[in-house]
Formats: C-alpha cells, sequence, structure tokens
C-alpha cells in the first residue's frame, strides 16, 4: 500500500533539506553523491519530472530520518535554493564552519576519510555476528575457506542477542569504523538505514562480484524483500510483493539495498512423528474424530489434535505455546492474525493499529482458549519463550511445538520428528524474520566487506553451511537440502522451512518497534494467563500503541 | 503445664523451626550443586533423581567452553575487578573515614549525611550516561568503565565501616604522635591502617562481595575483553533451552569464592554489617 | 563484648558536645598544628577537604553528575541513534509519564515489593535472631549456614528459583503434590500473585539472614544486668523481650531496616531473570522500565525523565525513612 512520502511531521520542507544537508556535511562526500543524486532522480521520477528536481518536488521528500534541530533553523534561507550538487557543496562549505560548533564535532568521525574507498585488499575483515540465533557456527564452518579464497582473516565477534544490539547500536550511534561487516535483524533496520551502507552499486559493479556469484534472483524474493529492502527516506515502508528480486524495481521506487539475508527464521510446525504414526493412536483419533491423524492443515484441525493428545496423568500435552513475557509472544500472534485474515504486520502502512479488529480478537481468543478453556498446554506456558518450549518438547512433554528452528530430542525420549507448516485459518501467515550482513557505512573496508558478506551468502557456501544447520535464504540451497544427507537427519524441516518462508509475514518497520513489540505481548501474556479477555487487552494496547507511535512522531492514521 | 514442660516445649519448637529454616536456606544451593553433578540428561528428570552417578563433565565443560565461552576468562575479569575496585574504594574510603571520624570541620555534618545517600542511588540511572559516555570516549568494554563505578558503589559502606572502626581507636595514641612531629599522613598510614586492621578487612570483604556479583552495570558495559562472570551465566540458556548441567556447574563456580571467603571471615562479616551502632 | 553506644559518648570516655556541626573537644588539646583555634580550624578544614576529595570526587561523578546529565537528558527527545539530533521537548517526556498508568503502576509496584520483602524479612530476621541469640555449639553453625545465601550472586539465586519453581520439573510443586498440599501443579509465573510469592520469597531467601545477622549481634549485645535485673522482677519471656531486649535493639533495626529498603529499591537482577516484569506487568518494577527504556529501545530522553521522576520519589521517601529511623541514635553523628 504505497502512497505519497510520508512526511515526519514536524519538518517543514526547508527544515527536511537542511537536515540532510547536516547529515551530508558530517559525511564522506563520495557518499553524499550517492545519497543525495539518487534520491533526489529517484524522487523526480516518481513525481514525473524530468530533469533537476524543482523546488516543489523537494519540498515534498522527506529527510532520512533526521529530527529537527536548532541549527537547522538557523540555516533555512541561504542553502534551500541551492540544491545541486554543487550547490550543496558550495553551501556546505559556507556552513562546515557553523555546523561544527552547533553540532559538536563527534571525536571518533573520520575527520579525514579517504576521497574514493580504497579497494586495497584489506589483511582482515572485522565481522560483528551472533551467537547460536544466527547459527555463528556456520560461519566459523567458513572462515578457513574464506582465508583460501581470498587470503583474508576474519575477526569475528560473535555477542548474544541483547549484547548484540546494544553493541551495533551504540557502534554505528558513533560511527565508528571498526566492524567492517555487521549481521542485523530485521527489528533494528528501520532505525539503522542511515548508518548501513546502501548496496545497491555493489551489487550491479561486476568488478566486485568476482569471489562470489551473487544470483540474485536466487533469494527467496519474499526473505529479501522483507529483510533487505528499505527506503531510507521512508524506513517504514514495506515493499510491494514482487515475484523476484528486481533491483531496477527496487530502485525505481527508491528503495535499496541493505544487506544481504542469510539466517532466515520461519515459525514451523514440529510433532511427534512416532505419535502421529502410531498405530494405536492413529486408530483412536480416527474413532474419536471420525478423520485420519495427521499434521494438522487448519488451525480446527489443530485444537482437535491438541486436545487428543492431552493427557496430563500420562505427563503429555497437545502442544507448546510461547506465551510469556517478550518479543515470542507478539511473533505467536501476528502469526495466528494474519491466518484469520488480519494484517500480519500489526500495524499498517498508514501507520493504523490493525492487530484490535475482530480477526484479532478471534485470533486471541481462539490463542488464550487453548491455555485457559482447552488446556492443550503444559503448565507454565505463559512464561515460556523460545527456548523454553524447545527443551519442553524436547523433553517429551508435549506432541507438537511451533518454533523457528529444527529440533532435538533428548536422549532420553524416543520419538521421531516431522515438521508441517504453521496451520491455516482463512489463509497463512507465519512469522519470520531473517538475519542480514550489512556493510558499515563507516567503515574502511567497504568494497571488501561487501565481497565477504556476498561471499558468505553465496549459495556454495550457504550449501555448505547446512552442515551447522544453516536456515537459507537462497531457493537454490533448499533445492540441495533435498539430497543434503546433513540436512535429511532432520526429516522434512527444510522443506517445510522453504514453504514457510515464501508465505511468510515480517515485522513492521517502526523504529520503536521494541516498544510497541512490548505492548502486544503484554496484550498477548495477559490474555492467555486470564487475567484479561482478549477484547480488553487488544483494546488496551491498542491504545498504548497510538500514544507511542504519537511520541515517536509518526503520522497515526 | 509446669514451667519447665513449658519451656522445653518451647526450646523443641524453636528448634525445629530453626531447622526447617535452615534446610529451607541449603534446598537451592543443594539443587544447584546437585544438579551440576548428575550426567547430562538427568537435570530435568520427574521424580528428581537424587540417586546418581556424580561426574564432573560439566565442571570441565564450562571452563572448556562447550556450552558458553570459556569460563575461566569470565572468572579472572571478575576478580581483576573486584580486587582493583576494592583496593582503591578502600584506599580512598580510608582517607575520608579518617577525616569524618577525627577532624572537626566545616560542613562535615552534612558531608556524611550526602555520602551516605548516595547508597540510595539507583544504579539503573546512573548506568544510562555512564553507557553513552564510555561509547563516546571508547571506554566500552574496559576495565576502567567498570572499576569507577564499583568504586563509587562501595564507597558509602566503606566509608560508614571505617569510620567506625577509626573512632574505636583510642585518640591519645594519634594525639602523641602528632606532638612527635607525625604528619596526618603519616597518622594514616602508619597507625590507623594498622589499629583498623579488622574493619579495613571487613570493609574490603564487603566490597569484593558486592563488585564480584554485580550484574546491571556488567552486562550494561562489557562485551568480551571484561566481561564478568555474572554475565556470563546467562549465556548457558540458548535458542534450544537452558545446559543446566553447565549452568549449574558455573554457577557453583562464581559463588564457591565468595561463599568460602564469607564462611571463613564471617565475624568480620558480621561486624561491618552492624555498622557503627556497635561501638 | 562490643558495647551499645548511643548518642553520648565515644569510646575513649571523653565527653564531647554533639552540637550543631560536628564536635568539639572538649577538654583537651585540640588536635592540629600549634597555632591560633582560627588558623588551626582552617588547617584543619583544609586537610579534611584534602583527604575526602577523591572519594567524593568518585561519588560526585556517579551521582550528581549522571542525575545531571539526566536532567538536560529528559527534557530532549533523542533516540542513541542519533544522539546529536536530539530535540528539546520540553516537558514532554514528563507529560508522557505521568499520563502513562503503567508508570505509575510500576511505582507502587516497586513501592509494595520494598514493603513487602523488608517487612517479612525483619519479622522474619527478629524471630531468627532471637532463637540464634544464645551462645551454642548448634547456634553457631546455623549462623555459619545462614551467610550463605547473602553470598550467592543475585542473578544466580535467580536463576535457580525459576527451576525450583518450573511447574513441569521443578521440586516445589513436585513436591508439593508429593506431600499432597496440590493436586495440580502450580503455574507459579503465570498468575500475578504467585508471581510475586516467588520474587518475594527469593528476596527472602536471601537477604533474611543479612537481617538476622545484625539483629542477632545486638541481642548478642544487650548487657546482662538489666536482664537480670528484669529476671529477679519476675519478667520471663515475653516481656523480657518486648520490655528489654526490643528498646535496646532500636538502633540495629535501624540499620538493618535501612539498608535493606535503600537495596530493595536497587533490585534489578533478580526480578529481571526472574520474572522480567511478568506475568503481563504485574512485577514490573520502575528499574526494569528504565533499563529497557534506556538500553533495549534507546529512546534516552524517555528513560531519562523516568529516572529522574524515580529519583525524586526516592529523595522525598528515603530521607522521611531516616528521620524516623535514626530518632536516638547516632547513625550520622559525629
Amino acid at each position: 500500500m504505497r502512497g505519497s512520502p510520508r512526511e515526519p511531521p514536524h519538518l517543514s520542507s526547508e527544515r527536511q533539506t537542511l537536515a540532510r544537508f547536516v547529515q551530508i556535511l558530517s559525511l564522506d562526500t563520495t557518499k553524499f553523491d550517492f545519497y543525495d543524486d539518487n534520491l533526489l532522480r529517484g524522487e523526480a521520477r516518481r513525481r514525473g519530472t524530468g530533469g533537476p528536481p524543482s523546488d516543489d518536488a523537494i519540498k515534498g521528500v522527506p529527510a532520512m530520518g533526521y529530527r529537527d534541530d536548532r541549527l537547522v533553523a538557523i540555516l533555512a534561507d541561504g542553502a534551500r535554493r541551492q540544491l545541486s550538487r554543487r550547490g550543496l557543496l558550495r553551501t556546505a562549505a559556507a556552513t562546515a564552519v557553523a555546523v561544527p560548533a552547533l553540532a559538536g564535532m563527534k571525536g571518533r568521525r573520520a575527520a579525514a576519510a579517504p576521497a574514493r574507498q580504497d579497494a586495497a585488499k584489506p589483511t582482515s575483515i572485522k565481522m560483528l555476528y551472533a551467537t547460536v540465533e544466527a547459527d555463528v557456527e556456520a560461519i566459523k564452518l567458513m572462515i578457513p575457506d574464506f582465508k583460501a579464497a581470498t587470503g583474508i582473516d576474519i575477526e569475528l565477534d560473535s555477542q548474544p542477542y541483547d549484547a548484540l544490539q546494544q553493541r551495533a547500536f551504540a557502534e554505528l550511534a558513533s560511527e565508528s569504523p571498526f566492524y567492517d561487516v555487521m549481521i542485523c535483524d530485521t527489528p533494528w533496520t528501520p532505525a539503522l538505514t542511515g548508518k548501513l551502507e546502501p548496496l545497491s552499486t555493489y551489487l550491479t559493479n561486476p568488478a566486485l562480484n568476482d569471489i562470489a556469484d551473487l544470483a540474485l534472483e536466487d533469494f527467496i524474493p519474499k526473505v529479501f524483500y522483507d529483510t533487505a529492502v528499505y527506503n531510507a527516506s521512508a524506513p517504514n515502508l514495506q515493499f510491494p510483493a514482487q515475484e523476484a528480486v528486481d533491483l531496477a524495481a527496487i530502485a525505481a521506487e527508491g528503495f535499496d539495498v541493505f544487506g544481504l539475508p542469510l539466517q532466515s527464521n520461519a515459525l514451523t510446525l514440529a510433532y511427534r512423528k512416532d505419535l502421529f504414526e502410531n498405530p494405536a493412536e492413529m486408530e483412536a483419533f480416527k474413532t474419536q474424530y471420525g478423520r485420519d491423524l495427521a499434521a494438522p492443515d487448519t488451525w480446527d484441525q489443530f485444537l482437535e489434535v491438541a486436545k487428543f493428545f492431552t493427557r496430563p496423568d500420562q505427563r503429555l500435552y497437545g502442544t507448546t505455546l510461547m506465551a510469556g513475557n517478550g518479543d515470542w509472544a507478539t511473533d505467536d500472534f501476528k502469526t495466528l492474525l494474519a491466518a484469520w485474515g488480519g494484517n500480519g504486520y500489526m500495524i499498517g502502512d498508514e501507520f493504523t493499529i490493525d492487530f484490535n479488529g475482530p480477526e484479532g480478537i478471534a485470533a486471541l481468543t481462539y490463542y488464550a482458549d487453548l491455555i485457559n478453556t482447552h488446556k492443550v498446554t503444559p503448565p507454565g506456558v505463559t512464561s515460556f519463550s523460545w527456548d523454553t518450549a524447545s527443551s519442553t518438547f524436547a523433553s517429551g512433554l508435549t506432541a507438537m511445538s511451533m518454533n523457528y528452528h529444527s529440533e532435538v530430542l533428548n536422549p532420553g525420549v524416543e520419538g521421531e520428528i516431522a515438521y508441517a507448516l504453521v496451520p491455516q485459518q482463512v489463509t497463512r501467515g507465519p512469522h519470520f524474520g531473517t538475519w542480514m550482513l550489512s556493510v558499515n557505512k563507516f567503515g574502511e573496508n567497504k568494497e571488501w566487506a561487501y565481497r565477504t558478506a556476498a561471499w558468505f551468502t553465496s549459495a556454495a557456501s550457504q550449501i555448505k553451511m547446512l552442515q551447522t544447520q544453516l536456515h537459507p535464504s537462497r531457493a537454490s540451497v533448499y533445492e540441495a537440502a533435498k539430497t543434503d544427507p546433513g540436512a535429511l537427519a532432520f526429516g522434512n524441516f527444510y522443506e517445510v522451512l522453504g514453504q514457510s518462508l515464501a508465505v511468510g509475514v515480517g515485522r513492521p518497520r517502526l523504529t520503536n518497534y521494541g516498544a510497541v513489540d512490548k505492548e502486544i505481548w503484554v496484550a498477548v501474556n495477559q490474555a492467555a494467563s486470564g487475567s484479561k479477555t482478549p477484547e480488553e487487552a487488544l483494546a488496551e494496547a491498542a491504545e498504548k500503541v497510538t500514544a507511542l507511535l504519537k511520541q515517536e512522531g509518526y503520522p497515526v492514521g | 503445664m509446669s514451667t519447665a514442660t513449658r519451656r522445653w516445649l518451647t526450646s523443641a519448637a524453636t528448634r525445629t523451626v530453626l531447622w526447617l529454616v535452615i534446610a529451607f536456606i541449603l534446598v537451592p544451593l543443594v539443587w544447584m550443586v546437585s544438579t551440576s553433578l548428575k550426567p547430562a540428561g538427568y537435570a530435568q528428570t520427574i521424580p528428581p533423581t537424587w540417586i546418581f552417578k556424580p561426574t564432573f563433565e560439566h565442571y570441565v565443560g564450562v571452563f572448556k567452553g562447550e556450552a558458553a565461552t570459556p569460563f575461566g576468562p569470565l572468572l579472572l575479569h571478575s576478580a581483576i575487578v573486584a580486587i582493583s575496585a576494592t583496593a582503591i574504594a578502600v584506599a580512598l574510603g580510608l582517607l575520608a573515614a579518617y577525616a569524618l571520624a577525627r577532624i572537626p570541620f566545616r560542613g562535615k555534618k552534612f558531608l556524611a549525611m550526602w555520602i551516605l545517600s548516595t547508597i540510595m542511588f539507583p544504579p539503573v540511572v546512573a548506568v544510562i550516561p555512564v553507557f553513552i559516555l564510555a561509547g563516546r570516549w571508547g571506554l566500552m568494554d574496559t576495565y576502567p568503565a567498570l572499576i569507577i563505578p564499583y568504586v563509587a558503589f562501595n564507597l558509602p559502606i566503606i566509608i560508614w565501616t571505617l569510620r567506625s572502626s577509626i573512632r574505636q581507636i583510642p585518640e591519645e595514641i594519634e594525639e602523641a604522635a602528632l606532638m612527635d612531629g607525625l604528619s596526618r599522613m603519616g597518622i594514616i598510614v602508619r597507625m590507623v591502617v594498622p589499629l583498623a586492621a579488622p574493619g579495613i578487612a571487613t570493609a574490603a570483604i564487603l566490597s569484593m562481595l558486592l563488585c564480584w556479583n554485580e550484574f546491571l552495570f556488567a552486562v550494561s558495559l562489557t562485551r568480551s575483553q571484561v566481561k564478568t562472570a555474572p554475565v556470563g551465566i546467562n549465556e548457558f540458556t540458548g535458542m534450544f533451552g537452558t545446559q543446566w548441567g553447565a549452568m549449574t556447574a558455573a554457577a557453583t563456580v562464581i559463588v564457591a569464592p565468595v561463599l568460602l571467603m564469607a564462611l571463613m571471615l564471617r565475624r568480620h562479616l558480621i561486624e561491618g554489617l552492624t555498622l557503627g551502632a556497635v561501638k | 563484648m562490643a558495647r551499645l553506644s548511643p548518642a553520648g559518648t565515644t569510646a575513649g570516655g571523653v565527653g564531647t558536645v554533639r552540637g550543631s556541626r560536628g564536635a568539639v573537644p572538649v577538654g583537651r588539646a585540640a588536635i592540629g598544628p600549634a597555632g591560633g583555634a582560627d588558623a588551626q580550624a582552617r588547617a584543619a578544614n583544609r586537610t579534611a577537604w584534602l583527604l575526602v576529595a577523591p572519594a567524593v570526587a568518585v561519588l560526585l561523578a556517579m551521582t550528581i553528575f549522571p542525575a545531571g546529565y539526566l536532567l538536560y537528558a529528559s527534557f530532549r527527545s533523542f533516540n542513541l541513534m542519533n544522539p546529536d539530533a536530539g530535540r528539546f521537548v520540553g516537558l514532554q517526556n514528563y507529560q508522557n509519564i505521568a499520563s502513562n498508568a503503567d508508570i505509575r503502576q510500576s511505582l507502587l509496584i516497586t513501592l509494595l515489593f520494598v514493603v513487602l520483602a523488608v517487612g517479612i524479612e525483619v519479622v522474619l530476621g527478629l524471630g531468627l535472631a532471637v532463637i540464634l541469640a544464645k551462645q551454642s555449639r548448634e547456634n553457631s553453625i546455623a549462623a555459619t549456614i545462614l551467610i550463605l545465601p547473602m553470598a550467592v550472586t543475585p542473578v544466580v539465586s535467580a536463576l535457580v528459583w525459576r527451576e525450583l519453581f518450573n511447574p513441569n520439573y521443578g521440586w516445589v510443586d513436585y513436591y508439593l503434590q508429593k506431600f499432597g498440599l496440590i493436586d495440580v501443579p502450580i503455574d507459579w509465573l503465570g498468575s500475578s500473585t504467585t508471581a510475586w510469592i516467588t520474587l518475594i520469597s527469593l528476596d527472602v531467601w536471601q537477604w533474611t539472614p543479612f537481617v538476622a545477622l545484625i539483629l542477632m549481634a545486638g541481642i548478642q549485645g544487650v548487657p546482662r544486668e538489666p536482664k537480670e535485673a528484669a529476671a529477679v522482677d519476675g519478667a520471663e519471656g515475653w516481656r523480657l523481650f518486648w520490655d528489654i531486649v526490643l528498646p535496646l535493639l532500636r538502633p540495629f533495626l535501624a540499620i538493618a531496616v535501612l539498608l535493606r529498603v535503600l537495596e530493595a529499591f536497587k533490585t534489578f537482577g533478580t526480578i529481571k531473570v526472574l520474572t522480567g516484569g511478568g506475568p503481563g506487568i504485574s512485577t514490573e518494577i520502575v528499574n526494569l522500565t528504565i533499563y529497557r527504556t534506556a538500553l533495549q529501545d534507546f529512546s534516552v530522553g524517555a528513560a531519562a525523565a523516568l529516572g529522574i521522576s524515580f529519583l525524586v520519589f526516592l529523595s522525598i521517601a528515603v530521607p522521611q525513612l531516616l528521620k524516623v529511623l535514626a530518632r536516638n541514635t547516632d547513625l550520622v553523628e559525629g
């Protein structure tokens, strides 16, 4: 759903332009080259004017996530008129004296960045990465191969999630050149588009794609668009779904690519194949429900199967749910919301609250009923998170479980696991989120950083990474997984994962998603624990989220 | 009922209560240590396994870094931070405590009250600017980023403890030394330190305890270079569940040194806790 | 044997006048270099301030300075990603706080937690202290064991607690069911009442020994004469305790309560690990909210406003407490 560009409400056009100036001034001139011209060109094209954009055309272009600033107001008049590149530079030079004094010099920013990126090969590339969440073992596996192919060492810094986010944000906020390649999780990107290197020029430059086969069309389109394609000046916009990855279309809409996806996680359903294929169980189920026992395809079937397998005295329950306080609860909910036909992004492109309508209430009611009315979940499910759901399933306490990775049963539990797509109601929309490798905009080896990212995300690398159970982002790798013995050890997991990614729904692109996320998970948790009805909980969350969006400066619809 | 019987009953009742309390105190620790010795897979059995063959594999694994980062370096970082912060805090605190105990000066009472009031300053409030500044000055994940805040956290208690210790030293000794021409600093170093040694020991123990167990600043300001043990203990919970054996082994390892220290020096600890109400 | 010293005498036995500002030595040579009284006082002042300066500097750096920075930041709206792009928003952050019912609730929750936890700890600690005060080998061992919980890292104890209270695998539910006290496992962290019980029980486990040990020292320090005199008069048991021992314990109670209250307000790690603020927001103390806003959402302005508000709240509540408790004790005199 696209419309006119979002204008941060509190910025007038002069200020927007000037805000961009200030940003430009702090950047390397080469960077602003790409930034400004392409942006303006793209904008102008969209508005249908041919040549250099007129003042009117520029007026509507939103600032790049930059907020109002006192000094912007001071410089309002002079620079607004001069929007050609040379004019910008001239004005920039003139204001170069005033700006540092007012904005404050940032010591760590390289004052004398090289005029053009040095294409000399570095001896090492510094990479910031996650731990198990993004399968760091896969990276470690490939590091020797990378060294063999390029002679470059990878200095890997692996951090658990919270520390990783803080590190990434702190480094990028201070514009530190320390890391060359940084991993980025989807909820962070809206806030980071100004700090990550846009990769369109790199992707189309044959000289930079020499060590790895880029094969952009091989990326799963939905994954690619959801993870890496953003509009830097309006980071909240989702790119309209496309059949395939199309760089031209991306540029035409004013978007850009900010990384290459690697570990793709989607919600999948794991179930105890041994229980489902047990003849006694199958017969009992058929007798009771009149149909064959199989992995549920709809949520109604899911309820039946869960009820069938709920036998507390035998220490067996139907399924786990992740209703604890945390992002996982929101993800459970939005999956159901999408399945019921609602907007899986929960917040519309026009910043409408889309989660407390009839679909949302129906979805959350179903969820809460599973726990409180039908009681098909083990006790404690209202404090479950990814890890507890996983360990509970692994200990054999439940017949089914929904999670974002393949499962392994505990040594003492005899059984087999198979996977299926998360059920549908009127449609399917499992939550997904993918990690991507991005290039630090302030790094000193950006061309080689790009090559590194491209190499690690290439099909050849990802196929080898199946050994550590990587969740690939390329269609060809899923093909390869069909015959890869390591992948087959997990049954049909990769097949299901690939299918899930094709229909997955990501997160809304809000810079304050963390706070919004929290209000929603609180609502889910309250409904799940029975302390509020789903309507009440969602209504309250809607109020709070509206307030949060307003506070963040979004024009709430 | 005769008084004797009543007294016996009361006594029996109190004894029972006491040992129930002791059991309550010990149960979590027993769980922790026993889980760390159980072979993998026995941690979450129902009914709980009481008879098992103890194994040290988790301890080995923790130090080798099988489930998370190797624990040895984390303990080292914790030790370095705790010892440095304690040393600095005791040194600074001793000087300040001496002044507060011995020298009449303008603003003393106000200063004493203010120092005491800093105990109430919520660390979560202080961590924000420290986090931002540490990032800006390149001090993130370095020792000073932790040591300086820890010194500040420990100073009030240390000053308070040392002040009461110093006050117990008869003033005549110092007077005599002053007459002999010793300077204040000389007095502090040559006389106060040896005489107030027990108090200093107490202050040091309390400080070590606090630094060793501190979590908020450690988790906010460290990444990999100076990550301390309490931060590392959280990393045994990954996507696939918690490695209970490894986690409890690491927990035991963290807790053991401080436990031993507290047990050995318990008299000092108790004295320190009473902080000046006892003269 | 330690002696109680209510306001008045120093250990040395020399009387001092506890005046309004510091003690003025009476009846002995003033300590200090030779010279006129004024010069001496000034020199003493200088020395004193020199001695306290380093400690004060560090303390200032970690209290007043952050408070100042936060005050400044609370009037701006900025995100850590664009620290120089912050804009002045006046009282907007404070208005957001005032209109946010959740934050009001979290302040109440914090207060409730402190009152409940410390209250229970004092009562239990007193009882324990009375039982353990008599010198005996048994009591000595018990007192030693009592020290253990205080030494355990709070984060570790929270992790242990979470597992002990796990409805599917924890010892608590298992043995409660085994002894027939409950039929189905209780989902401790699933409802707010039971979650509170879990939290409070953790704090009580960890800190009651602290209170108990302080009070024990106090009881052991009670001079024998009053007790014996009262016993002769026929008082024993409760009356002995209530009328004789308890009043003499007041300074110790004061210290214990004061220290516990201050520390309880600072609780962070245990609650974060054990409940994470849940279920819902029923255990979300202010510290958690500030941490999340600042270091996970990176909205520094909003977090700063909340931090300042919390500081103000504490600065009002705690000195009141101090005044009440420090009556008749010279906690800070001198």
